[in-house]
């Protein structure tokens, strides 16, 4: 009989409300409050995150941000800024002794990657995982991951692009020199994906979702049953969002 | 005095420094450690950039302390490595 894991999904939050939601799980999993999660997840308004070693005004034109509606957070995990608009966000908290995730990092990367790509199949569309921490089809990167490792637990949460919008995203982000910005422009569309541009056909987030969700499952043969935060990790999440993904103090600490 | 840095690591990510140095002896006042590199435990950078206060600004000497604060607290770096670090402080200079 096959593991049963947590399968959540939240649409529709903000972005100190998301990674609230992610770092609380993450506490609750390390103290054998609730099983491995898989969650799916989208942001409203859209939203920047930027990774946690990055300089939130270096990176991101923050006026811009609040001309258009546009969130931003700083995430526990390391890596880029992102731009969430149209986009399946998913994330996955389990122990670091499952024996489904191996002990070395850039190996848990490439399992990981495995059960988006493996979802990607499952919407007719191949991929293949392109190390440090990108999945890219046709040569093109279609979902950015990242991961940490706290309190002996392993999350990962990542991208899958259902559309982009790269003037948009090069709007909003800040460029070392504005006469390069076309030609970053024109570089990140030769580089960057989506299932839209993909299939050439619009995919609505429950599809992607459901393939996703049949993706994971495959790779870790295990059953996703869905469920909801408990008490315990919306205190938490409250907690989080208010004392750090909120607050400036955390978001501009870099 | 105070510079900045952008440099991609070889085979790794863009790591961005910024740094206060002293002048007179050539040491560091202080060195922010930004990019979007990944490293486990992630707290570990802001002691990195504790650690390498008054250090010299010669590449052997940074590259042998970064290695001993990496080794002492077991830190794991991807996309980014003592070479490429001390490099990226270095070229502050230019």
């Amino acid at each position: 009989m096959s593991e049963k894991w947590r399968y959540l999904i939240t649409n529709n939050l903000s972005a100190a409300r998301n990674m609230a939601i992610d770092r609380a799980v993450l506490v609750a999993n390390s103290e054998g409050k609730i099983p491995p999660t898989v969650r799916f997840y989208t942001w409203s308004p859209p939203a920047i995150s930027i990774g946690y070693f990055q300089s939130l005004s270096e990176e991101v034109d923050l006026e811009k941000c609040a001309n258009l509606g546009v969130d931003y957070v700083r995430r526990i995990t390391g890596g880029g800024a992102v731009f969430h608009e149209d986009e399946l966000t998913y994330s996955i908290i389990i122990p670091e002794s499952h024996p489904e995730i191996p002990k070395n990092i850039m190996d848990s990367y490439a399992r990981i990657c495995g059960a988006v790509m493996n979802g990607l199949k499952n919407l007719e569309i191949e991929s293949s995982y392109a190390p440090i921490n990108d999945i890219i089809s046709g040569g093109k990167k279609i979902s950015g991951n990242a991961q940490t490792r706290k309190l002996k637990t392993v999350l990962q949460h990542g991208t899958v692009l259902i559309d982009v919008d790269v003037e948009k995203m090069f709007s909003l982000l800040r460029v070392p020199n504005e006469k390069i910005r076309d030609k970053m422009i024109s570089d990140v569309k030769q580089r960057v994906t989506s299932i839209k541009h993909l299939l050439d056909d619009s995919v609505s987030f429950d599809k992607a979702a459901a393939a996703m969700k049949n993706g994971f499952e495959e790779e870790f043969n295990i059953d996703l049953v869905p469920g909801s935060l408990t008490d315990y990790e919306l205190k938490l999440t409250e907690k989080f969002e208010k004392e750090c993904f909120g607050n400036d103090d955390w978001n501009h600490k870099r | 005095m105070n510079s900045k840095s952008v440099y991609k690591i070889p085979n790794g990510k863009l790591l961005k420094i910024s740094l206060d140095y002293d002048e007179s002896n050539s040491t560091i006042s202080s060195v922010k450690i930004m990019g979007d590199f990944f490293a486990y435990p992630e707290e570990a950078v802001e002691l990195l950039e504790n650690e390498l206060k008054k250090i010299q600004l010669n590449k052997d000497i940074l590259v042998k302390k970064i290695n001993s604060v990496i080794l002492a607290n077991n830190i794991e770096f991807i996309g980014l490595n003592a070479e490429g670090l001390a490099d990226g402080i270095l070229r502050c200079l230019e």
